[in-house]
């Protein structure tokens, strides 16, 4: 109650001073929450923010076995293998001139064929697939005809 | 002719006329010249009669499939019904562009009709801001993004439309947005016209704050559509997913909201000038802005848009608005001076700008997770991306505050409150949300933050219903029955009890959201016939597929049984679509069956031949409050919205009395207490209603300079 104790002070002032335009409770209510949204934000910035790369970036990547990348690349034709039984699939993505190959188990999404832009994010030992924890697809809108690349 | 040269003279008509329109406006207001000015605004309607020709003109289009226009060929096809045939017209982007222009082109024709409620003075530069936005808009239409531009060779047959966006949600969503960033031009354009003319009372902020309040409404119309489109055709089991694209949607609306608070703040104590007029400024930026963003291919996004040169236009006007508009601040800024001083935090103004804070908190925090990839790969050269766990953790908690201060806000007075008073009317409320903290643990609810977070919305809906209990009663006393006090109470206050509802629905709102992100749960199986998933208590039979085979669709459908407690409760066909022209691009049907406020919402997300199926279901607990609490707080925007009937407002209010409109005597109602002059002119019912939530409020000391006018004057 501090706060409206010192507002009440200030007015007691003589009417002819000028008064601050905001006084102090305001400006420090102000920057606690402009700190807190700060705080908030930098804090979860640094933990959740993923590296977005290429496929030749990814090659050269150094601690991507711990920490989670996305990669986005078009599915080639004929990569795509299903496997029913552990609902699995596999498939190879390209971008930049090369390749890569992507195991992902779940469901993938409607509109996963060859031919269309996916990211996918995981972990990347560095050979071997990569090993998918999602995969999107890029959600054709109303914007672009349906023909990809055009 | 075809009709597609009709369209694209009436598009270069238009444009000369909105660049006679600016002429004659600005002529006019130099010159005093009401003459001018009239012909201005009929300029302005000559604008929007050839936009309408021009739109009508791509609809027949359209319709006649003339596959011979670029747009038609590529948005339409002869199989496609004929709503989605003539919806196809603001589909892609030259159309959405000319849907832009048009339903500006329609508001300002609104304006002009309405403009003599507006104060005169800015009446011109309104007119003349607007048409410059239009210009722009018909500069794209007639040169880089042009929705008649022919082919040589006409096809036979168009693309047609995308399936997943063949949907009676589509139908009505993008347009939606569309509008709702449209509309914000209008309250920028005044803002524009008061800082040209210097005219920076409060009138402007009157005249503008239906127009925010109707491109408030619309807004929140066309992201709740949204959220039902994703919910019911994507099949990701979710309704928001944080994607730049609905980030874009959602930032005018958060400033916007916040204008609507902080406008009070000016219009009773001529306070916050300057962050009133950089709200409206911000809003209509953050618009173009989200116009922009979706047709740049600047963000990457799971939405994918056909990049293309608009974006470098849509940049550069989106720099001339912030330059222009920073330029006309600094030359007003000796203007906008504060008439009066804050007193005390714990006060209705108080509230206001702590809701400011915290709304312009979470669209900080939202551009800031939208631009993270430019921005890091600008500082890093590595693109870094945040997902939704970034939006959660950061917005989540700053929402959740703002939640419970829309609890305790409005039973603040102004200037300033007593605390004995302010926890008499919070006891309650707080006993709502002890009593909901306790007995939560005992449903199941064992998550600690899922607990705090549903209390708070206890709080809050619990202060607002008693807020709203207590008007009733008053009234009751008064000799009317409950329903129509309520009814009688809503009618006359309608601001405030409008803001009521909208908080209502907010706090329903949050219920469900907080539902659905904390307990949903997923299973996936894949089931041969007569095997099942059992899930909450509940247990899906899968019998089998039906693969049906039409002309221009294959619908597989999965036939499922849900069996509760031994007892059959529904068969459910959750169903995939395929579209031979799409290239067999499957689109879902998903089935979602809600039983105690649970949804089960099931998708066929695999299958094979007719005797296998993979089936995903996900439990979303709560989700129907989301859809109830959105429709709540659309009907609460309108009551805000809703017109005053004229004629008894002339009856009520003697015409000596300038200040006092009908509709601003309920948030006025400490003002009204200053003197029994001011009390006497408003019936007395008023001060009956209001008196309760007051009682015991501290007065203040101090000049009474709650009215601008008489502080000024």
């Amino acid at each position: 109650m501090q706060t409206a104790l010192n507002a009440s002070i200030e007015e007691q002032q003589p009417q002819t001073r000028r008064k601050r335009r905001l006084p102090i409770s305001f400006m420090l209510g102000g920057l606690a929450i402009l700190g807190a949204v700060i705080y908030l934000v930098i804090a979860n910035t640094q933990a959740t923010s993923v590296y977005y790369m290429t496929v030749p970036e990814l090659r050269s990547c150094a601690n991507c076995t711990t920490q989670a990348v996305r990669v986005a690349g078009v599915v080639q034709a004929g990569s795509v293998v299903n496997d029913d039984a552990h609902q699995l699939v596999r498939f190879t993505i390209a971008d930049g001139g090369q390749s890569l190959q992507v195991a992902y188990s779940g469901i993938v999404p409607d509109i996963f064929r060859p031919g269309i832009t996916v990211v996918v994010e995981g972990l990347y030992a560095g050979r071997g697939p990569f090993q998918a924890q999602t995969l999107l697809a890029k959600c054709p809108s109303k914007f672009q005809s349906a023909t990809p690349g055009k | 002719m075809y009709f597609s040269t009709l369209g694209r003279i009436s598009l270069i008509l238009a444009t000369g006329f909105a660049v006679l329109a600016i002429a004659l406006s600005i002529a006019g207001a130099l010159r005093q010249h009401p003459a001018l000015v009239a012909s201005a605004k009929r300029s302005v309607l000559a604008v929007t009669c050839f936009l309408l020709l021009a739109a009508a003109s791509l609809i027949i289009s359209f319709l006649i499939h003339d596959f011979g226009v670029s747009y038609v060929a590529q948005h339409s096809s002869l199989s496609m019904p004929w709503y989605f045939t003539a919806s196809a017209f603001n589909g892609g982007q030259e159309g959405s562009l000319l849907f832009w222009a048009l339903m500006l082109s329609i508001f300002s024709a609104i304006f002009i009709f309405t403009s003599k409620r507006a104060p005169t003075a800015l009446v011109p530069y309104v007119m003349a801001t607007l048409m410059a936005i239009e210009i722009f808009f018909l500069i794209m239409l007639t040169s880089v993004s042009n929705p008649f531009a022919r082919l040589p060779v006409p096809p036979a047959n168009g693309v047609g439309l995308n399936p997943l966006l063949m949907d009676t949600g589509m139908l009505v969503h993008p347009p939606m947005l569309l509008m709702g960033y449209m509309s914000f031009s209008i309250p920028f354009a005044f803002a524009v016209a008061a800082m040209i003319t210097g005219q920076l009372g409060s009138e402007w902020l009157r005249a503008i704050r239906r127009w925010t309040l109707a491109a408030w409404t619309i807004q929140t119309t066309g992201l709740l559509l949204g959220a039902w489109w994703a919910y019911h055709v994507l099949g990701w089991g979710g309704y928001w997913g944080w994607d730049p694209v609905e980030n874009a949607a959602l930032l005018p609306w958060l400033t916007a909201t916040a204008f609507l608070h902080s406008t009070m703040v000016q219009e009773r104590r001529g306070m916050l000038k300057v962050w009133n007029l950089s709200l409206v400024i911000l809003s209509f930026a953050l618009s173009i802005f989200g116009t922009f963003e979706v047709r740049s291919g600047i963000i990457s996004s799971v939405h994918s848009f056909a990049y293309s040169a608009v974006g470098g236009f849509f940049l550069a006007f989106l720099a001339i608005i912030i330059v222009f508009s920073i330029a006309l601040f600094i030359f007003r800024l000796p203007r906008l001076r504060s008439e009066q001083e804050f007193d005390s935090p714990i006060s209705r103004e108080g509230s206001f700008l702590l809701n400011n804070f915290l709304l312009l908190g979470v669209t900080f925090a939202t551009l800031w997770g939208t631009l993270f990839p430019l921005l890091s790969r600008a500082f890093t050269r590595q693109m870094q991306t945040v997902g939704p766990p970034f939006y959660k953790q950061v917005n989540g908690p700053i929402l959740l505050v703002l939640l419970l201060a829309m609890g305790v806000g409005p039973l603040l007075a102004w200037r300033r409150t007593s605390t004995r008073a302010l926890w008499r009317n919070l006891t309650l409320p707080a006993l709502a949300a002890a009593l909901c903290a306790a007995v939560l643990p005992l449903l199941g609810v064992r998550d600690i933050w899922a607990n705090v977070a549903f209390a708070v919305c206890a709080f809050t809906a619990g202060a607002i219903l008693y807020e709203v209990w207590r008007g009733v009663r008053v009234r009751h006393k008064h000799g009317e029955a409950y329903p129509i006090a309520l009814f009688m109470l809503i009618n006359r206050y309608r601001q405030r009890y409008g803001g009521y509802i909208v908080h209502l629905g907010l706090a329903l709102l949050a219920v469900g959201v907080i539902g659905s992100q904390f307990f949903q749960t997923q299973k996936d199986a894949i089931l041969k016939p007569g095997q099942s998933i059992s899930l909450s208590g509940y247990q899906f039979i899968y019998f089998g597929n039906i693969d049906e085979k039409y002309p221009d669709v294959e619908i597989i459908t999965s036939q499922l049984q849900i069996w509760h407690n031994g007892q059959l409760q529904q068969y459910i066909y959750p169903a995939r679509q395929f579209y031979p022209n799409f290239g067999n691009q499957p689109a879902s049907q998903i089935s979602i069956t809600t039983y105690n406020l649970i949804d089960f919402y099931v998708f066929l997300a695999n299958w094979n031949g007719l005797s296998q199926a993979t089936i995903r279901v996900f439990v979303n607990p709560l989700v129907t409050f989301v859809w109830i609490g959105g429709l709540l707080m659309l009907f609460g925007g309108l009551i805000c919205w809703w017109p005053e009937r004229r004629k008894r407002r002339k009856q009520t209010i003697p015409e000596e009395s300038t200040i006092l409109n009908e509709k601003d005597v309920p948030t006025m109602m400490p003002v009204l207490e200053w003197g029994a002059r001011a009390t006497a002119r408003v019936a007395p019912i008023l001060h009956d209603v209001q008196q309760p939530a007051r009682q015991g409020r501290v007065a203040p000391r101090g000049r009474p300079g709650n009215i601008s006018k008489e502080a000024s004057s």
